[in-house]
């Protein structure tokens, strides 16, 4: 196809899916919060980066890379919690605007502060032990750590949705994104299940950052792009829905992966044009449901 | 709001534009000039936030599109400084158009994403795919020395006549602002802020006003863009970066988005702050964050919304409608 032997385009697609698997985490964990608590949290890619910061802190003082990337999603859910108890909670049951705007300031205020404390160098995150470089495949070059990535989010997605569908917990997450105030006269504590479900949705914005560390460097100013990639793919997928989530993490993975290949100084802006597109053609996103939005 | 006690109103304008006539006398020149460019951008992002009730989070693309076209305008096609506002204010127009087809009919939190979305777009293309009409990371560079032909000759090359002249177009502009937003349009838009089931009840077409007050908008913040262009006499790149977007929001909340005169207070304040701050520590955007943080915590209603409460007004319905 267009000159370009087949082993490439395969490997560009292992290259997709990788971004894309990261672009998922991300996805996911917004429309999770969106659907709990109706904000849209502009400053999930200042979560991603904290994650990242947070991987390359624990492996480095821990020594592995596993206990890191643990260790971040445990801080960030920790961080995420406490953002939401004491700035946003204030703010439920005003204009609804109010919550988006202070995660705003929170995305203003962070990275600077991470540049005060970690200057604006990147930090490197050294590659597991074992996902080093790549292999060969039926005459395919395969990079065993984006391999791993790919494989770690699949797991990762279908856990996720086993605990959305099976546990209780997840059962009252899933009652409170329909109708929170009828949970809450159920006798649950929907103000606590709030606060799980931004820390739930972070938390994979932070597994995103730590497992996208490797690949990119941590520096202070990588949430910003993400927070608006992560916007446009939840617009593709529809908002609100993990599903959409997924496929419209894949579909962006694919998208500027290919762009790259074949029109480079264009990667960073086709998403949009997918975007644009989309909203002429199904405005409410792929799996968005008619009339919410 | 202001606009029920007309007399009140023309006051008001009045005595900002009073202000910003002494200003250049009272601060320096370029902040001077640069705080009334953002006073114009502010206000006119705020006919969408602080009157429609409707968040963007991508009026850089209006401001920036702005700035370069205006640019374009005056580098490749020599045209006046005029007609390079003009330019400058149509694409504005143009491009508000073009995002309200695609995105008005949104609730409020998808319209912003969509809206950063859109606004970051048009700084990648400007970065990388344009470069050649852009300059891409460098910025619009090289445009002529300015100067005014018509009515009379003035030459746009000291900062005092470029101040004059821009206070002339915002000043123009802010009374423009001033009867859209006294109109029965503008009262439909608060209106719909308010409660816009029962408007679309009453028989108003929303969508269509909500389209309309973008388009004012991006036409307004596109020429603060234009007229940061005449007064750079080039064009940063992140004059498109959603930095830009956040700016304008953080000015506006600063001043209050539901008074009239608000984000003009806001933008100067915003501005004067950052010119002290950075004096001292050049870690503007923490203080920036953190302060904005605390605003929409414990003062929602910005410096002029407070204000009123604390003094001005008689009873609360005034107060919250400030």
């Amino acid at each position: 196809m267009f000159g370009i032997p087949v082993e490439v385009l395969i490997m560009q697609v292992i290259f997709g899916l990788a971004l894309g698997a990261i672009y998922v985490l991300l996805a996911s964990g917004l429309s999770i919060i969106f659907g709990l608590l109706d904000v849209i949290n502009f400053a999930h890619g200042t979560f991603y980066m904290l994650g990242a910061y947070a991987a390359f802190m624990a492996t480095s003082l821990s020594g592995s890379f596993w206990v890191g990337v643990a260790a971040s999603v445990v801080i960030v859910m920790l961080i995420g919690a406490m953002t939401e108890y004491f700035l946003l909670k204030p703010l439920y049951g005003e204009w609804p605007f109010y919550p988006l705007l202070l995660t705003f300031g929170f995305a203003v205020a962070v990275p600077d502060l991470m540049k005060a404390l970690f200057g604006l160098i990147g930090k490197v995150v050294e590659y597991p032990e074992g996902l080093v470089g790549a292999f060969i495949w039926g005459g395919v070059l395969v990079p065993k750590y984006r391999l791993f990535i790919i494989i770690f989010t699949a797991v990762v997605m279908i856990a996720l949705f086993l605990f959305l569908k099976r546990s209780d917990l997840g059962m009252i997450i899933r009652a409170a994104t329909r109708d929170s105030l009828m949970v809450n006269v159920l006798g649950v504590n929907t103000s606590r299940i709030w606060t799980t479900g931004f820390a739930l949705g972070v938390g994979l914005a932070a597994l995103g950052g730590a497992l996208h560390a490797p690949m990119v460097s941590a520096i202070p100013d990588m949430g910003v792009e993400m927070t608006v990639e992560s916007f446009v793919v939840v617009v593709i997928g529809g908002l609100g829905s993990v599903g959409g989530a997924i496929l419209g993490g894949l579909i962006i993975g694919q998208v500027v992966s290919f762009v790259s290949l074949f029109a480079g100084e264009y990667s960073q802006v086709a998403i949009f044009f997918a975007m644009a597109v989309i909203l002429m053609v199904r405005p409410r996103g792929l799996f968005g449901e008619a009339g919410r939005l | 709001m202001d606009f029920l006690n007309r007399h009140k109103g023309l006051k008001v304008i009045g005595g900002a534009l009073v202000a910003m006539a002494v200003l250049p006398h009272v601060i320096s020149v370029p902040l001077a000039t640069e705080i009334i460019i953002y006073v114009l951008f502010a206000m006119g992002f705020n006919i969408l936030l602080g009157h429609t009730g409707l968040i963007s989070f991508g009026h850089a693309a209006y401001f920036g599109l702005g700035s370069y076209f205006a640019g374009f305008a005056l580098r490749y096609f020599d045209a006046s400084v005029w007609m390079s506002l003009l330019w400058a204010a149509a694409i504005g127009g143009l491009v508000a158009a073009a995002i309200g087809a695609l995105a008005i009919r949104k609730k409020g939190v998808y319209f912003a994403m969509i809206s950063l979305a859109f606004g970051q777009m048009f700084y990648f293309m400007a970065l990388s795919p344009l470069k050649k009409w852009t300059g891409g990371e460098d910025g619009l560079k090289f445009i002529p020395k300015l100067k005014m032909n018509y009515p009379f000759y003035l030459d746009l090359s000291d900062h005092i006549s470029i101040y004059y002249f821009v206070f002339f177009v915002v000043a123009l502009s802010l009374i423009a602002m001033w009867r859209i937003l006294d109109s029965p349009f503008g009262r439909q838009l608060r209106a719909i802020r308010e409660n816009e089931d029962r408007i679309q009840a009453c028989g108003y077409n929303v969508t269509m006003a909500k389209f309309y007050s973008l388009v004012f908008s991006g036409i307004f913040s596109a020429l603060a863009g234009g007229l940061m262009t005449v007064n750079l006499g080039y064009v940063p790149v992140t004059s498109l970066y959603w930095t830009m977007s956040g700016t304008v929001v953080m000015m506006t909340i600063l001043g209050g988005m539901h008074s009239f005169i608000g984000p003009a207070v806001g933008a100067a304040v915003f501005l004067f702050l950052q010119d002290s701050v950075m004096k001292i520590i050049d870690r503007w955007e923490i203080f920036v964050g953190v302060m904005f943080m605390v605003l929409i915590l414990l003062f929602r209603e910005g410096i002029v919304g407070t204000l009123q409460q604390r003094f001005g007004a008689r009873t609360s319905q005034e107060a919250a409608e400030g």
